[in-house]
């Protein structure tokens, strides 16, 4: 087994609405997070991924279930005794204080002697590329400097586990991917494990060691990035990650029978009886007449080119709703399907997935 | 339309002038005539002079005995003093009180919060002769003799709630994620009340306890009734003299109390303004 720095055991919390129902926000979750991971917790919002991290920053007390980080069990302690620090969604920076004032935080209240506060605040400011930065007030920073102040108070103590709430939603869309990538490098350079939550998938799939997706307060899938694309548990997982054209139907060797008459080749040839099959968009390839590869003949509705892909947006002779996305490269192609505004997609059976009905 | 609008602009900046006028042209004119020597008549301008400031602070002036009507500066010293001594006193309880109400109020959750909330509101709508008058049935009746001490008593039951409602609405502003990131630092919860919370509510509570001191320094009517016979403060004394007409001190006085409600707002604005 892998050497665990967090783990939970049957963790359960369920909130009253204001109309007198239960939510349940975590529903027993077993998690295991390992040293020098970087977990992401992925879900739309109400799944429980915020109450998730709250409980193991200690703001949410658990109904059941226990948190261990490091093997001590710090299920009943305050959030000021444990060994983690959180990136908050909103920075929560004091606005009363300075940049060095707020970096030196956590190591002030530890009771940290002056010179060596100073030092490591210098540290800590250079890791976030803010050197110098000590005398300014959080107001007279960026909402990008502002995060990465937050960044340094929040790993100048070393603790034990670096919790993320969401904290890149507020930055534009440039900023955002430089800082995904300054966050992957930290967590490397820092050797201690990051929880980052978020409702972008694009951004789970880019930093994460492991991607957990959440749903109804439930793991559903936890899974390298690649698996979680490739190889969804479901078709929840399916659908929030990426886009995706399920088909659901009976699998019969080889082939996937849908109810509206389609029949989708794949290569899981042993697999039998009621199945969804997953395809994503840029699994499929405009079919040359020649092409044996199995395919599916849709009407165009739309083409929307975007940049690096074409996407279409066809519907099968049944109705049904087919996206693929061609690369740009084959603009040609996609020239001559304009004018029919038929298109003929062809996919590689290896590149079908199968999920089996009792997980969907 | 072009003559329209300039019309609605003119009649713009017309109503302004003339609002602030309304409010200050009495100040302006009170401040003026106190400077001005007729005895007789303040609002004949005569010539300069600044004997009403000097009669009213004590010093020898050439003015008749006749003409005034300070009988003692000693008196009037003692009514400054006096109200400076229950100022300071009433504003130190009201701004602990006030300030630890509405925290707790704010943080805790308890049974009746919303009703004590509305209790601590109702001393400001009411009206003032009547918490007066009951004040000092209250004190006669319990046998407390009336004076300073029933004056600061009588004072606070009433500052605290403007204390309560600055502090609180300041806190009512203030970020609750900032204590959640003090604790997730490791700061306990004093710790985190000192160096987070307190530091971001100190302006409200300055300027409550500002407030608070300008309110007493000016009360009069609540004062009256609960004051007793030994005690006067500056606005009694000023009340007793208007009685025996309006006379050139008068001015010199309402402008003295002028600047120094002046100095203290501009204090509170000052320290707002670095605060932020």
């Amino acid at each position: 087994m892998r050497d665990s720095i967090v783990r939970l055991e049957k963790a359960a919390k369920a909130f009253a609405t204001p109309e007198g129902h239960t939510v349940t926000a975590l529903d027993a979750i077993d998690l295991d997070v390992s040293r020098n991971e970087f977990l992401t917790l992925l879900g739309p919002s109400g799944c429980g991924k915020t109450t998730l991290l709250q409980a193991i920053s200690g703001f949410v007390e658990l109904d059941a279930g226990r948190i261990l980080i490091d093997g001590e069990d710090i299920t009943d302690r305050p959030p000021y005794r444990r060994p983690v620090n959180t990136v908050f969604q909103n920075y929560a920076l004091f606005p009363h204080m300075t940049v060095g004032e707020n970096t030196a935080y956590a190591l002030e209240v530890a009771g940290v002697a002056k010179a060596e506060r100073t030092k490591r605040v210098a540290d800590a400011l250079r890791m976030v590329g803010l050197q110098g930065m000590e005398g300014r007030k959080p107001r007279q920073l960026s909402g990008g400097q502002q995060q990465r102040v937050a960044l340094a108070r929040a790993i100048i103590a070393r603790p034990k586990l670096l919790l993320l709430d969401e904290p890149l939603s507020a930055l534009d869309k440039n900023l955002r991917q430089a800082m995904q990538i300054e966050l992957k490098t930290l967590q490397h350079e820092l050797g201690i494990s990051f929880i980052f939550v978020t409702h972008d998938q694009q951004e789970a799939l880019t930093m994460s060691d492991r991607v957990a997706v959440l749903s109804g307060g439930r793991i559903q899938q936890l899974d390298t990035p690649r698996a979680i694309y490739d190889q969804p548990k479901n078709s929840f997982v399916a659908t929030f990650v990426g886009a995706s054209n399920l088909f659901e139907g009976e699998a019969i060797g080889g082939q996937l029978l849908t109810a509206d008459g389609l029949s989708i080749t794949h290569a899981k040839v042993q697999t039998t009886g009621t199945a969804t099959a997953l395809i994503r968009p840029e699994q499929f390839f405009i079919a040359q007449p020649d092409d044996a590869a199995p395919s599916l003949d849709v009407d165009l509705e739309q083409i929307v080119f975007v940049g690096s892909t074409f996407e279409l947006f066809g519907r099968t002779a049944a109705g049904r709703r087919v996206i693929a996305e061609i690369p740009a490269t084959r603009r040609n192609l996609v020239g001559e399907i304009e004018q029919s505004r038929r298109a003929r997609l062809a996919y590689d059976p290896a590149a079908v997935h199968l999920i089996p009905a009792e997980a969907a | 339309m072009k003559i329209l609008a300039s019309l609605a602009r003119g009649s713009l900046i017309g109503y302004t002038a003339l609002f602030f006028a309304f409010i200050y042209i009495p100040l302006v004119l009170i401040a003026v005539y106190s400077f001005n020597s007729n005895p007789i008549n303040m609002m004949t301008w005569t010539g300069f002079t600044t004997d009403w400031y000097a009669q009213v602070l004590g010093f020898k002036t050439a003015i008749s005995e006749s003409a005034l009507y300070i009988e003692s500066t000693d008196q009037l010293v003692q009514a400054v003093w006096n109200s400076l001594m229950i100022a300071t006193s009433t504003t130190t309880i009201a701004t602990v009180l006030g300030t630890a109400i509405a925290i707790a109020l704010y943080r805790f959750d308890f049974f009746g919060r919303r009703f004590y909330r509305v209790v601590m509101f109702m001393p400001m709508l009411m009206p003032d002769i009547v918490l007066g008058i009951a004040l000092l049935i209250f004190f006669v009746n319990a046998g407390v003799n009336l004076g300073l001490t029933t004056i600061i008593i009588g004072q606070c039951t009433f500052l605290i709630s403007y204390v309560f409602i600055v502090v609180s609405a300041r806190l009512a502003g203030m970020d609750r994620t900032l204590e959640h990131a003090s604790a997730d630092l490791g700061a306990n919860e004093w710790t985190t009340f000192r160096r987070v919370v307190f530091p971001q509510l100190l302006p409200g509570i300055v300027g409550g306890a500002l407030l608070a001191f300008i309110i007493s320094m000016d009360d009069l009517v609540i004062t009256y009734f609960i004051a007793g016979v030994d005690v006067t403060t500056l606005p009694m004394f000023i009340f007793a003299m208007l009685r025996r007409g309006i006379k050139p001190e008068i001015n010199a006085i309402a402008v003295m109390m002028l600047t120094f409600s002046f100095v203290i707002a501009s204090l509170g604005l000052y320290l707002r303004s670095r605060q932020k």
